[in-house]
């Protein structure tokens, strides 16, 4: 279901083998270990349908790089391209990520405001996996985690919003304020630092330990929706006052998005903001589910693996303009 | 239980010193041991005095530098975690479990779990119907006063119990 707001929900639970130091992914031993141990324990609790094994050092880098545009893969994973691996259902949204962090990083995304739905996939995974190995798990602290800061549930449940008002009206920074007072976090979801390129963001919750998963996912799906809310008023405000200005922002990103021949991504994420805002508001003829796809497909590794050729520079920003023009006129 | 000097080796030796009318113990390493006995037969009084100080107090005495903390199962060393941010393995928990107490507060509020537990997998599930099957067994040989066939039977119920602690 496609969402004004929120684009997709992920939930990540993070797993460790009880007799595995959490450093494995520079240690190839352990490291092959606790893959081949995953896929069998994967094999051998009937869930495996749907599933392929993918080690990193036998992809492309393009390959690798277009998973992690699409968050199939965490960037992270990247890292350790010797020694990790995932076992991706690509249909169902489900990867369970090896040698990253820790050992397992149990994964689902569903699209739009699902969180409840990509949970209860992860923890049909967990629960599945855990009924054939153990887990390094502690009756206090939880399920235990290479880093401290994912101890206890080991779960990160967040969500992909789009926020241009709150972002062009300047309001992100009491955004944080109020993401922060309940135990979440805000930050932009591409480029570097403080940019969120697309206006697209990820507010997920930072604690683990204490609270259930169940309250973890209310407070995110709730301050989701308190989101949702401050940033469709300021949407309404912005027909009442300086409609020109909005409409004269959305279809110059149009016309743009619609005619260019040559695109850069940086580009790409700034007019894209301004369509999928028109589109949104329902100015536009373009469904949303098209230009959440679109997000996906334009950026560079998944255009590159796209048009299965090493084009690189100006010429791959022609292949972006063409491919956001077929998908526009679709 | 792990050598009070160290925090590596298991404890083999217990050192009491009497305070007044209670008597305080530290429990030390062999290693820990004959260094303390190196120091009262070279006559080394300051760290002599130091270590009984600390059998007392309980604490390090603030002159000395606090001694390592060494994870005995990965070999991680606090200083190493306290860098990185990373733990080396799962049994890290316990060995800076002092340090990690007030770290985990801090970053989540509270330090008792809440959430979900892993399910029982099915080699322990097994082992429990075995357990239960056993104790049946047991129970029935003892009713009919066939106590030779219960003792066997508790034997096997004590290597299954100890194979399960060991895992």
């Amino acid at each position: 279901m496609s969402n004004p707001i929120v684009l997709s929900s992920r939930v990540r639970l993070a797993r460790n083998y009880q007799d595995l130091p959490f450093d494995v992914a520079n240690k190839s031993d352990a490291a092959s270990m606790c893959v081949a141990r995953t896929a069998n324990a994967l094999r051998l609790s009937g869930q495996d349908a749907g599933f392929q094994l993918l080690r990193l050092r036998d992809m492309e880098d393009v390959q690798r790089k277009a998973l992690a545009e699409v968050h199939l893969i965490s960037k992270d994973l990247l890292r350790n391209p010797y020694t990790a691996a995932v076992l991706l259902n690509e249909a169902a949204g489900v990867s369970i990520m090896m040698n990253e962090e820790d050992h397992l990083r149990i994964q689902a995304i569903a699209r739009g405001m699902e969180l409840q739905k990509a949970a209860d996939e992860c923890f049909r995974m967990d629960d599945a996996l855990s009924r054939q190995v153990s887990f390094a798990y502690d009756e206090q602290l939880g399920y235990l985690t290479a880093c401290p800061t994912n101890t206890g549930t080991g779960m990160r449940a967040s969500l992909l919003l789009h926020l241009p008002m709150l972002t062009i009206l300047k309001q992100m920074g009491s955004v944080g304020q109020i993401v922060a007072k309940v135990g979440l976090t805000i930050r932009g979801v591409y480029g570097e630092g403080s940019e969120a390129l697309g206006n697209l963001y990820l507010v997920s919750n930072q604690v683990t330990l204490g609270r259930t998963e169940q309250e973890l996912i209310s407070a995110v799906t709730a301050v989701g929706h308190q989101l949702t809310d401050m940033e469709m008023a300021l949407r309404e405000k912005s027909l009442q006052n300086g409609r020109n200005a909005l409409e004269d922002t959305i279809y110059r990103s149009w016309g743009i998005m619609q005619y260019a021949r040559i695109m850069s991504q940086n580009e790409f994420f700034k007019h894209w903001s301004g369509v999928r805002l028109g589109a949104a508001m329902g100015m536009l003829p373009v469904k949303l589910a098209t230009l959440d796809a679109l997000l996906e497909q334009a950026q560079d590794a998944n255009l590159q693996a796209l048009t299965e050729s090493a084009v690189t520079g100006r010429e791959l920003d022609e292949k972006r303009a063409a491919c956001i023009r077929a998908m526009l006129k679709e | 239980m792990l050598c009070e000097e160290c925090k590596v080796n298991e404890a083999s030796y217990t050192l009491s010193v009497m305070v007044g009318e209670e008597v305080k113990t530290r429990h030390l390493c062999g290693d820990c041991m004959a260094k303390m006995n190196m120091n009262i037969a070279s006559g080394n009084i300051k760290s002599l005095l130091s270590s009984i100080l600390s059998a007392i107090t309980g604490n390090d005495t603030p002159a000395e530098k606090a001694p390592e903390v060494v994870c005995p199962r990965c070999r991680t060393t606090l200083s190493q975690f306290t860098k990185t941010g990373h733990l080396g393995c799962p049994a890290c928990y316990e060995a800076f479990h002092e340090q990690l107490q007030p770290m985990l507060l801090q970053i989540h509020g509270r330090v008792q779990h809440a959430g979900r537990k892993p399910l029982a997998t099915e080699d322990a599930q097994r082992s429990r119907y075995r357990q239960e099957d056993l104790t049946r067994q047991m129970e029935q040989a003892i009713a009919v006063e066939d106590f030779e066939t219960a003792a066997k039977i508790r034997d096997q119920l004590k290597a299954l119990a100890e194979k399960e602690a060991e895992q």
